[in-house]
């Protein structure tokens, strides 16, 4: 814990060869620091700590109980429940007695849960309490061949008259036995998997059909984690909070891969709902988060300095707006001004410095975000509250590490520099292909994906995307989703209508260009963000088709888009584009329920708008259909500008 | 704005029940603490010994009283008598020729059994009763003190006390009997300070909040203030040996007289009830604040250029500071410890309006 015995003591750290295995890596770290805390779980108040001796007991007795029970190498346990010290030893036992360990979402229903535990064959479920057990038995009873299921949490189970029910701490205590019968066994379960075994068994997101299983190995994780290591995503004897899902990739790679490899010491929160006051207590280096938690954890403090009083907030104002600023500037590559410079560690005294100590982010050293695209806004205040936020890039194919940003070299539509020992080729068709020893060995139990999937040692990600002349990579999105324009120019249009949306002021965005020569858009402004510049600046207006049309609106877009283009290759920047005079309904089915764009419904109701910016005319008459509350159909005549970017 | 709490988590349940768990506490005592050591390095002793010294003790006493006051919840009106007390007997224990180490013990010891002798009979009643009972303590102890020839050497009497001697050794220097009372006053402060985490400091809380109450949940209250007054006592009585020892280095009767009851009592109310900082700040404020007033006043008086009669001098700051007590108390009846809290308070939430659950 303090930055004395934190220094990483060569000799004694992991030599970075990925031909070694988890349990042979938790057992060097328990031999080298056995007093040292692996993991701390917050119980009954206090922090509950596990050292790393403490930890690989752990792990063999509960290997071995588990092996008494008839865990077979290539036997599947099912692993269900929240984050918890003994779900994360029970995956290292099972992967130490060479079985695959399948993570699956503590919310998860029963028919996602039915469907890995029929793929696999599971016949051993690791629960964490009453409520995942009771899942387990229902499963059974529909016919699954779960034979034993142990459970850590004996909250209420003592009655359950089911056979094949036994708690974690029978298990290990008979584990225990056996290894105190046969000395040598400590060592042979050490030995005992393979470089090449299996680690894990993670599914891929299944948001296009069913999720994929996929089994990643030793190996895969040892070489992930060596490339970021050796890229600057972490370093030895890091601090993290184990609080993402232990079903999804990035925890294991994380908690597990480099917790591991690099001995970090693993809090485990109290529960979902205390991980923001855990956070500050722990105060970890090193914080893995999707950028809707970023978001939310914006919004929050947003939230609670609205609620602040007026001194603090205007203290809160000045010292933000100067740093953001600042942080704006940096990314257009220019420096802050000297006024900014001088502000800033005030600012950090007096606002952002407490801010980061409230939340627990005062210690960050590697802040990222990863598995989708980050706002500009929430992007840049993290960056200005002195949090070097990064972007990370990875797969559950590649064991979760693909690319990162550097701390200090950060463009918000890049995701980075591919890591070292990562090498990235764009095919021909636009897809990113990447080669590395962390990419996984082909799909459970299904050629077929595999073999769509794997090209010899390239993986193909799936993603369309490009790499920058300076090396940094950019992801557009799901190849699935890719566009060409007539010249043959690849495009994303959902990947730019994201970064048109960044701005406040516009709302929605139609990107259009699909065999055509360059790309336009149809826009609309957010009619509060807008309206209220607007009022700021004395320009009168009727109505949202009155304001949308005003030439300073479409000089206040223009800009926006002008931003937006300023990140895009030449070939897909936005050469003109039109205000609508209406906002997208989904009541008139330009978009879903869920604000998702009909792009077909868009292009053929507003053909008349798409023909005059291609027919270079200035102007466009548009009769647009508007659908009343009452059910009543009218119709809008207006007359609609075509603006140049 | 000044306080960091991130990062800090207890993984026994001794740390979790530490003192100060933040680390800027821990600086601010520390800081604190060197201040008060090197003291006689840079303050000279006219400040030393008139102002940092009777400050010190006081506070001991404040302490002392709050035990019974804020704590346990009782009124005391005659806490200057018990003071006496102490004082009177480690005087006639030194002059038999009892060192002064035993005799300071002997003073708290003797405070202690009068002051549960006393309590026996008093605390069969309660509230203002009790208020006038303790003040009935004051009276008595007055009289006999000043009555009894073998007490006070006579009505008139002013018995001197010999020096303190500790461990042999002569202690006359004003920086020897400063490190006396800073000493005494620590040990107080630390008991104080771990009272609030012990089974008596928690017992007698609930007896505070309503006495029939903690009986239902099985503490006997009458036993636990039985135990407030005499450790209240001890403290008191060793707190006026050390005052006469390091301050007055002579007893009179009137040293301890009702006044002086009033006045440690304005102490504890000023500075907060249950409150050990306040303690601090309310001996301060009592003791310090009517010279700091003259000053100011006269300093005031001259940078106008009036001439204010010699009675008006005399009298303008002891109403100015009449009415700063009346201010504090309104602004914050919980007195200068709870200001002190909320200004921590505040800024422990910095820069957020509140604590979010």
């Amino acid at each position: 814990m303090s930055p004395v015995d934190a220094a990483p003591s060569p000799g004694e750290g992991w030599d970075f060869s990925d031909d070694s295995t988890l349990i042979r890596l938790l057992a060097r770290n328990a031999e080298s620091f056995p007093d040292r805390a692996a993991m701390r779980e917050k119980s009954k108040g206090i922090w509950q700590e596990i050292t790393w001796s403490e930890l690989l007991d752990i792990v063999l007795s509960f290997a071995a109980g588990l092996e008494s029970l008839g865990f077979e190498p290539g036997d599947t346990m099912l692993v269900v429940g929240d984050n918890r010290p003994r779900l994360y030893a029970g995956m290292l036992s099972a992967g130490a007695l060479k079985g695959y360990a399948m993570p699956a979402f503590a919310d998860a229903t029963l028919d996602e849960i039915n469907h890995f535990v029929h793929e696999a064959g599971a016949r051993f479920a690791l629960a964490e309490d009453q409520e995942q057990v009771d899942k387990m038995l229902e499963l059974r009873a529909q016919g699954a061949a779960i034979e034993h299921i142990v459970y850590d949490d004996p909250r209420g189970l003592a009655t359950y008259p089911q056979p094949g029910l036994i708690s974690w701490d029978t298990v290990q205590i008979r584990g225990a036995e056996r290894l105190v019968q046969d000395p040598s066994l400590r060592e042979k379960l050490i030995r005992r998997a393979e470089p090449d075994g299996p680690a894990v068994f993670v599914h891929s997101s299944g948001s296009t059909g069913k999720p994929k299983g996929i089994v990643l190995t030793h190996r895969n994780f040892l070489a992930g984690v060596r490339n970021a290591y050796r890229g600057g995503a972490f370093g030895f004897d890091e601090t993290i909070l184990a609080y993402l899902p232990i079903a999804w990739v990035g925890d294991f790679a994380v908690t597990l891969g480099a917790g591991m490899a690099l001995r970090f010491t693993i809090n485990v929160p109290e529960r979902q709902e205390t991980v923001l006051h855990d956070l500050r207590e722990t105060a970890p280096t090193f914080y893995l988060a999707a950028p809707r938690s970023w978001d939310n954890l914006l919004t929050t403090i947003q939230v609670r300095m609205e609620d602040s009083s007026r001194l603090k907030k205007a203290v809160y104002q000045f010292f933000m707006s100067s740093s953001l600023a600042a942080e704006r500037r940096k990314l257009d590559g220019k420096q802050p001004s000297l006024g900014q410079k001088l502000l800033a560690p005030l600012g950090e005294l007096l606002v952002c410095g407490p801010i980061k100590d409230q939340f627990g982010l005062s210690r960050l050293r590697g802040a990222f975000t990863g598995g989708e695209a980050i706002g500009e806004d929430t992007f840049i205040f993290y960056r200005a509250l002195g949090i070097k936020l990064r972007q990370l890039y990875g797969q559950t194919e590649s064991s979760a590490y693909n690319a990162i940003q550097g701390p200090d070299e950060v463009r918000l539509h890049t995701v980075g520099r591919p890591l070292p020992g990562v090498d990235v080729r764009i095919s021909d068709a636009g897809e990113i292909l990447i080669r590395s020893g962390s990419v996984f060995g082909g799909y459970f139990k299904q050629e077929e994906a595999t073999r769509e999937a794997l090209d010899g040692e390239w993986l193909h990600s799936g993603d369309a995307g490009y790499l920058e002349p300076d090396g940094h990579l950019v992801v557009l999105g799901r190849l699935s989703d890719v566009v060409h324009t007539a010249r043959g120019e690849r495009y994303i249009p959902n990947y730019i209508e994201n970064r048109l949306k960044f701005s406040p002021y516009i709302k929605d965005a139609a990107v259009l260009g699909r065999d055509r020569d360059s790309l336009a858009a149809i826009v609309c402004i957010d009619k509060e963000a807008v309206g209220l510049w607007a009022e700021l600046r004395g320009i009168s207006y009727m109505s949202y088709a009155d304001l949308s049309q005003k030439p300073q609106v479409a000089d206040l877009v223009a800009e926006a888009v002008r931003h937006v283009n300023g990140t895009l290759p030449a070939g897909q920047q936005i050469r003109r584009f039109v205000c609508l005079h209406k906002e997208f309904d989904a009541d008139d089915g330009e978009i879903t329920r869920t604000r998702k764009i009909r792009r077909n419904v868009v292009e053929s109701r507003y053909a008349p708008i798409i023909d005059a910016i291609y027919d270079n005319r200035p102007t466009v008459l548009m009769k647009a259909q508007v659908s009343y509350e009452t059910g009543e159909v009218g119709v809008i005549e207006r007359t609609l500008a075509v603006q140049e970017a | 704005m000044l306080y960091r709490k991130a990062g800090i988590f207890h993984t026994d349940y001794a740390a979790d029940r530490a003192l100060f768990p933040i680390p800027a506490d821990r600086w601010t005592i520390g800081l604190l603490l060197l201040i008060a050591a090197t003291a006689p390095l840079y303050m000279n002793s006219l400040y030393l010994s008139s102002y940092l010294l009777p400050w010190l003790v006081w506070t001991a006493a404040t302490l002392g009283l709050n035990l019974i006051l804020g704590w346990a919840g009782q009124f005391h009106l005659g806490y200057a008598a018990v003071m006496g007390i102490g004082a009177y007997a480690a005087v006639h224990a030194v002059r038999t020729g009892i060192p002064w180490e035993i005799a300071i013990v002997l003073a708290g010891f003797t405070a202690a059994v009068i002051g549960i002798g006393f309590a026996f009979a008093a605390l069969r009643v309660k509230g203002l009763y009790l208020a006038l009972s303790t003040l009935a303590l004051q009276f008595v102890m007055d009289w006999t003190i000043s009555h009894v020839q073998a007490i006070s050497g006579g009505t008139q009497a002013t018995l001197q006390a010999p020096d303190i001697r500790l461990l042999g050794i002569p202690i006359t220097s004003d920086a020897g009997l400063y490190y006396i009372a800073l000493v005494w006053c620590l040990l107080v402060t630390s008991f104080m300070l771990n009272l609030k985490r012990t089974a008596l400091g928690r017992a007698l809380v609930a007896v505070r909040e309503k006495d029939y109450a903690a009986a239902v949940i099985g503490v006997n209250s009458f036993y636990f203030k039985m135990v407030a007054f005499a450790t209240s006592s001890f403290i008191g009585g060793v707190t006026g040996a050390i005052l006469i020892g390091t301050f007055y280095h002579a007893v009179t009767p009137e040293q301890f007289s009702v006044d002086v009851s009033i006045q440690a009592l304005a102490m504890v109310i000023v500075g907060g009830l249950g409150s050990i900082i306040g303690s601090y700040f309310g001996a301060a404020f009592i003791l310090l604040m009517p010279g700091v007033m003259n000053s100011f006043i006269s300093w005031l008086a001259n940078l106008l250029g009036l001439s204010l009669s010699l009675e008006t001098l005399a009298h303008l700051p002891q109403a100015l500071y009449g009415a700063l007590i009346i201010v504090f108390l309104l602004v914050e009846p919980l007195g200068l410890g709870k200001i002190y809290n909320n200004i921590r308070d505040y800024l422990l939430v910095w820069p957020f309006g509140y604590v979010k659950k």
